[in-house]
C-alpha cells in the first residue's frame, strides 16, 4: 500500500511541474513529426514499387515502418528519461523532504518502489498517449500483433531500466542538472556501447541495450532480453536501496 | 516513554553527541537547550528514526528504535527543522499523503480535523509553495500530528514566527501534553522554554550539561551585581557566609559580584546597606545557567 502511496504522489507531482507536461508534449510533438515523415516514405516507396511486385511483398508495415518509428521513439525516451529521474531524490533532498518519508513507517525499499513506479506510471502514460499511432495504422493496414506488442513492450522495459539508473544518480547528488547528465552520459554510452563489437557473442554486444531493444522492436520476445532489462533495472533499484541506507546511517 | 542510553554519534571525525544517557516520563514537556551544533538536533533526528547512530540504545514506548523501526515511527510525530513539505501540493493534499503513509486512521477525517485545530483552513485549497512562512510552519507540525502520535518532537517549532503565533503553538504543545503525549522541543528562544517545558535538557559539544526542573535549574542561576560606598573585608566575609551563595568577587570601585544558586537577593542587600549599598542589580534565571554551562558569558 505504502508503495502505491508514494507512487502516485510521484506521479501526481510529476505533473504539477512545467517538466512533467514539456516531456509528454515534447515525446508526442517529436514522435509525431518522425511519424508522418516514415507514413509519407512508405507511401511513396510503395508508390515506386507498384510495377514490382516482388520488392512490393518486402515492403512491410513492420520492417519499414513499424520498428524504425520505435527505434526512433526509443532514442527520444533515451534523451527525455533523464529529464524525469533526476528529480526523484535530488529534489527530495534539496527540499528537505526525505526526512519525511525516512521518519514515517516505512522501509527503505518502499520508498525506492513507490518513486520507481510513479516514475515509471509516467512513462506508462506517455506510451498511452502515443496509442493513437498504431490506432491509425490500423484503419488502413494489418499490422502484425506482436511487433506492435514487442514495441511498446520494449520501449517500456527499456524505460524501466533507464528510470533505474537515473534514480540511482539521482539519489547520489542533491543537484538535478548532475543527475540528470550523468544519467544521460550514462544512458547514451550504454545504447551505443556495441558499435565496437565485431561480434554478438563479444561481450560489449552482450552488454550494450541496442542489441536487446531491436529484438524486441522486431517482435521476438525473448526471455534473455526481458531479463536483460529486468536484471539491469532491478540492480539499479537495488544499488539505489544501498545508497539511501547508507544515508541514513552514515 | 524515552530512554536513552550511551547514545552517540559520530559523523567522520566529529562526534555530534557523545554518551547520551537520558529519560523521559509519559506527558512530560522537555526542552533541549544548547547552542547550535551542540548535537539536539542530532538526537532528535536519532529518536524520529531517521538517522541511525554509532553506538548505544534509544527506546520510545519501551520499544528499541534502531530493532523495531517502523514500530516507533508510528508512535512519534516530528518536525524537523526545516519543515518537509512538498510544495508543488495543496495543504490538504499534502496532509492526507502524510497520513497515509504515516498509517493514520480515517485519514480524511482526520485532515479535515486537523485543519480546523491548527488554523490552517483558510489555506487548505492553497499550493504548499505560496504560503507565508508561519503557515507553512503549521502545516509541518500537522504533519507531525496526524497519525496522533504518543510523542512528539519539534525541532525549533518556534523559529520564523511572530509572537502571536508563537503564543498559539505554545498553547498546542501545552494542550497536548495534557492529552498524555510526551514532547521533545529544541530552541533557542529561553523565554518559550520557561514558559511551558517542565524539564530542561542542556546540551552542549554533544554532552548534557545540566537536566533539571526548570524552577530547580533557575534557582541555580542567581549573579547579583552591587556597588557600595565602603567595601570592606568583614563585608566580603559576611556575604561568602551567606547560604547559597557560591562565591564573591570584587571587581574594584566598590564593585562586587556574587554569585548562587539560590535567590539570595534580600540577604544581600540587607548585609550590604550597612556599608553604604548604592546600587544593587542581579539576574535570575535560565539564560544566565544557560551560559554558564555553555561557556557564554553573561
Amino acid at each position: 500500500m505504502n508503495v502505491l502511496h508514494i507512487a502516485w504522489r510521484e506521479l501526481r507531482s510529476i505533473f504539477h511541474t512545467p517538466v512533467g507536461w514539456l516531456v509528454l508534449g515534447g515525446y508526442l510533438f517529436v514522435t509525431g513529426v518522425f511519424w508522418v515523415y516514415m507514413v509519407e516514405n512508405y507511401v511513396l516507396q510503395s508508390q515506386d514499387l507498384v510495377y514490382n511486385p516482388y520488392a512490393a511483398s518486402q515492403l512491410t508495415l513492420e520492417d519499414y515502418l513499424l520498428e524504425p518509428f520505435f527505434g526512433n521513439c526509443a532514442v527520444v525516451l533515451l534523451m527525455i528519461l533523464p529529464g524525469v529521474s533526476m528529480r526523484l531524490f535530488s529534489e527530495e533532498f534539496r527540499q528537505h523532504t526525505m526526512e519525511l518519508l525516512l521518519t514515517s513507517p516505512v522501509s527503505t525499499a518502499e520508498i525506492v518502489l513507490g518513486k520507481f513506479f510513479g516514475a515509471l506510471g509516467f512513462v506508462g502514460v506517455l506510451l498511452l498517449t502515443s496509442l493513437h499511432y498504431p490506432i491509425a495504422l490500423l484503419q488502413w493496414g494489418t499490422p502484425e500483433p506482436g511487433v506492435l506488442l514487442g514495441g511498446y513492450l520494449g520501449l517500456l522495459l527499456m524505460s524501466g531500466a533507464l528510470l533505474a539508473m537515473g534514480m540511482l544518480f539521482s539519489s547520489l547528488t542533491s543537484n538535478q542538472i548532475v543527475a540528470m547528465v550523468l544519467a544521460f552520459a550514462a544512458s547514451l554510452s550504454l545504447f551505443v556501447l556495441d558499435w565496437g563489437a565485431e561480434s554478438p557473442d563479444d561481450w560489449n554486444h552482450k552488454l550494450a541495450l541496442a542489441p536487446h531493444l531491436s529484438d524486441m522492436l522486431q517482435g521476438a520476445l525473448k526471455v534473455s532480453d526481458i531479463a536483460y532489462f529486468v536484471l539491469f533495472g532491478a540492480f539499479c533499484l537495488f544499488a539505489t536501496h544501498q545508497r539511501l541506507e547508507s544515508y541514513r546511517w552514515s | 516513554m524515552i530512554q536513552v542510553e550511551q547514545l552517540t554519534k559520530v559523523y567522520g571525525s566529529t562526534t555530534a553527541i557523545d554518551h547520551l544517557d537520558f529519560t523521559i516520563e509519559r506527558g512530560e514537556i522537555v526542552g533541549f537547550l544548547g547552542p547550535n551544533g551542540a548535537g539536539k538536533s542530532t538526537t532528535m533526528r536519532i529518536l524520529a528514526g531517521a538517522l541511525g547512530a554509532t553506538e548505544g540504545r534509544a527506546m520510545v514506548g519501551g520499544i528499541d528504535v534502531f530493532r523495531e523501526p517502523k514500530k516507533v515511527k508510528r508512535l512519534v510525530g516530528y518536525l524537523p527543522e526545516v519543515p518537509p513539505l512538498y510544495v508543488d501540493m495543496t495543504v490538504r493534499d499534502f496532509l492526507r499523503f502524510c497520513g497515509r503513509v504515516k498509517g493514520a486512521e480515517s485519514v480524511r477525517e482526520r485532515v479535515d480535523q486537523l485543519i480546523e485545530r491548527v488554523g490552517l483552513a483558510p489555506v487548505s485549497h492553497r499550493l504548499i509553495d505560496h504560503l507565508s512562512k508561519g503557515y507553512r510552519q503549521r502545516v509541518g507540525i500537522a504533519q507531525a500530528l496526524v497519525h496522533r502520535p504518543q510523542v512528539l518532537i519539534l525541532d525549533e517549532p518556534a523559529s520564523g514566527l511572530d509572537p502571536a503565533q508563537r503564543v498559539e503553538i505554545r498553547q498546542l504543545v501545552e494542550e497536548l501534553a495534557q492529552g498524555d503525549v510526551t514532547v521533545i522541543l529544541s530552541t533557542h528562544v529561553l523565554p518559550e522554554v520557561e514558559a511551558i517545558c517542565d524539564r530542561v535538557i542542556v546540551i552542549d559539544r554533544g554532552r548534557i550539561v545540566a537536566s533539571d526542573r526548570l524552577d530547580a535549574l533557575s534557582r541555580a542561576g542567581t549573579r547579583i551585581r552591587l556597588t557600595v560606598a565602603r567595601p570592606d573585608e568583614p563585608l566580603m566575609a559576611e556575604l561568602n557566609a551567606l547560604d547559597g551563595v557560591v562565591s564573591v568577587e570584587s571587581l574594584g570601585g566598590g564593585q562586587l559580584r556574587v554569585t548562587a544558586d539560590a535567590d539570595v537577593r534580600e540577604a544581600v542587600a540587607r548585609a550590604a546597606v550597612s556599608r553604604g549599598l548604592l546600587e544593587l542589580g542581579g539576574t535570575q534565571g535560565l539564560e544566565e545557567v544557560y551560559l554558564q554551562l555553555t561557556g557564554g558569558e553573561a
